[in-house]
């Protein structure tokens, strides 16, 4: 069963009760809200996505509602809530949704230590995972939305999971988070994705998400090898242009970029060192999505 | 400046570059090895830290993690160097010295106590 196959009002009413268990390729995350915001954020995002029993297991148990003080008449404000904790400061009540998705990226890299995690984008040609580690502001997620326009399959353009037994990248394909000036970029470059409204003043300036492509979202339990390691970074004006980099440097950078790295410790560094046999690395700069789509394309079917 | 085997800082570089010091390296076992041409990326199990080593500093760590009464620079540079002239054996000491100092900053060598 998929979400798409509830009505709306089935929707709304199983996330205002019991909630909804909604699995995000190997995360079963059981949902519940009464915000509308949060209602169209889901219907819109992960119509395609499986939902699990309603008694079954769920990695973690998620409320996104509005805290019981004054703030409910006067500038009303919503918290995110994972095992009956709100471990953050409540944020304006336009931020609905984007707090749902922020706090479900926070739980898995929080808590999902059976995988090694970076903060990384990651597509998928051919069976091969292309990794693009890169801090905020960088061009990351603009890039990751550009390539899954252009044919790339999503895995997922925040967490990148390695999977210690396969050494193989593990999707978690979920909406694309856009800042900014990212939003009227990929609106130009894709006009068919699927965006939601913007979201002004948050933290991270002004936030739309892009729906992941259905394909991406049915091909969520296939993993893929890692293929390259790319450190992108937006310039205006740049010709995309990609710059060989050494595996050390490139081992390096990537365990800067690990949210549990240092958790795994001699674990983490073999099979980080073992991503990064199997990767060519490069650092990558550009100021054009068209062509840089174009640079990827031919990496893709380079040798 | 290095930290020593006891632990105390050397007040002068020429402390660490006394010919009578000898060099110990972490234990082998506290280390994990991966290399790729003249990179070395070493893993210290007892710091939790990773650290990008060049050729010479791979070198360096390598002969003194495998020789466990620890080595003198001068046993380091006749070591890593093949029929030097003075000239080479001199600067090959310079470039030893260096070396020696930054693994110690990054706590994968000391020195002991002369």
């Amino acid at each position: 069963m998929i979400i798409a196959d509830l009505s709306s009002h089935e929707l709304e009413h199983r996330l205002a009760g019991p909630g909804i268990r909604l699995r995000t390729g190997p995360v079963v995350s059981r949902i519940q809200s009464r915000l509308p915001a949060v209602v169209q954020g889901i219907a819109l995002h992960y119509a395609q996505y499986p939902t699990e029993e309603s008694d079954g297991f769920a990695d973690f148990h998620v409320r996104i509602g509005r805290p019981r003080n004054l703030r409910r008449w006067l500038q009303p404000q919503v918290l995110f809530f994972v095992d009956g904790q709100a471990p953050f400061t409540p944020l304006p009540l336009d931020q609905a949704f984007p707090i749902l998705e922020w706090g479900l990226n926070w739980c898995v890299s929080a808590h999902c230590h059976q995988y090694l995690i970076f903060h990384a984008a990651v597509v998928e040609r051919s069976g091969r995972a292309l990794l693009l580690p890169a801090p905020p502001g960088s061009g990351k997620s603009t890039l990751c939305a550009g390539l899954v326009n252009r044919g790339w399959r999503l895995l997922s353009d925040e967490l990148t999971l390695i999977d210690f037994a396969t050494c193989s990248v593990v999707p978690l394909p979920r909406p694309v988070s856009l800042k900014n000036q990212s939003i009227d970029v990929i609106r130009a470059f894709a006009p068919a994705s699927a965006l939601s409204r913007p979201v002004h003043d948050t933290t991270k300036g002004t936030v739309a998400h892009m729906r992941a492509p259905i394909d991406s979202v049915r091909r969520a339990m296939e993993p893929a090898r890692p293929g390259w390691i790319v450190f992108p970074r937006y310039e205006a004006g740049a010709a995309a242009h990609l710059t060989a980099l050494s595996k050390g440097r490139g081992l390096m950078e990537m365990a800067g970029s690990g949210f549990n790295y240092s958790v795994h410790g001699r674990r983490g560094f073999e099979l980080l060192a073992n991503v990064v046999d199997r990767c060519n690395c490069y650092e990558f700069a550009y100021g054009d999505l068209e062509e840089a789509t174009a640079v990827f394309d031919a990496l893709a079917t380079g040798p | 400046m290095s930290l020593t085997a006891a632990g105390t800082w050397p007040t002068s570089v020429s402390e660490v570059s006394s010919p009578q010091l000898r060099w110990r390296g972490v234990p082998r076992t506290a280390l994990t090895w991966r290399e790729w041409g003249d990179e070395l990326v070493v893993f210290n199990h007892e710091t939790g830290s990773t650290h990008l080593l060049d050729g010479l500093a791979g070198a360096v760590l390598h002969e003194l993690t495998a020789a466990e009464s620890g080595v003198t620079l001068a046993a380091l540079v006749a070591a890593l160097t093949d029929d030097p002239s003075a000239q080479d054996r001199q600067e090959c000491a310079q470039a030893v010295n260096a070396v020696l100092t930054d693994l110690s900053w990054l706590g994968l060598a000391h020195a002991d106590k002369p």
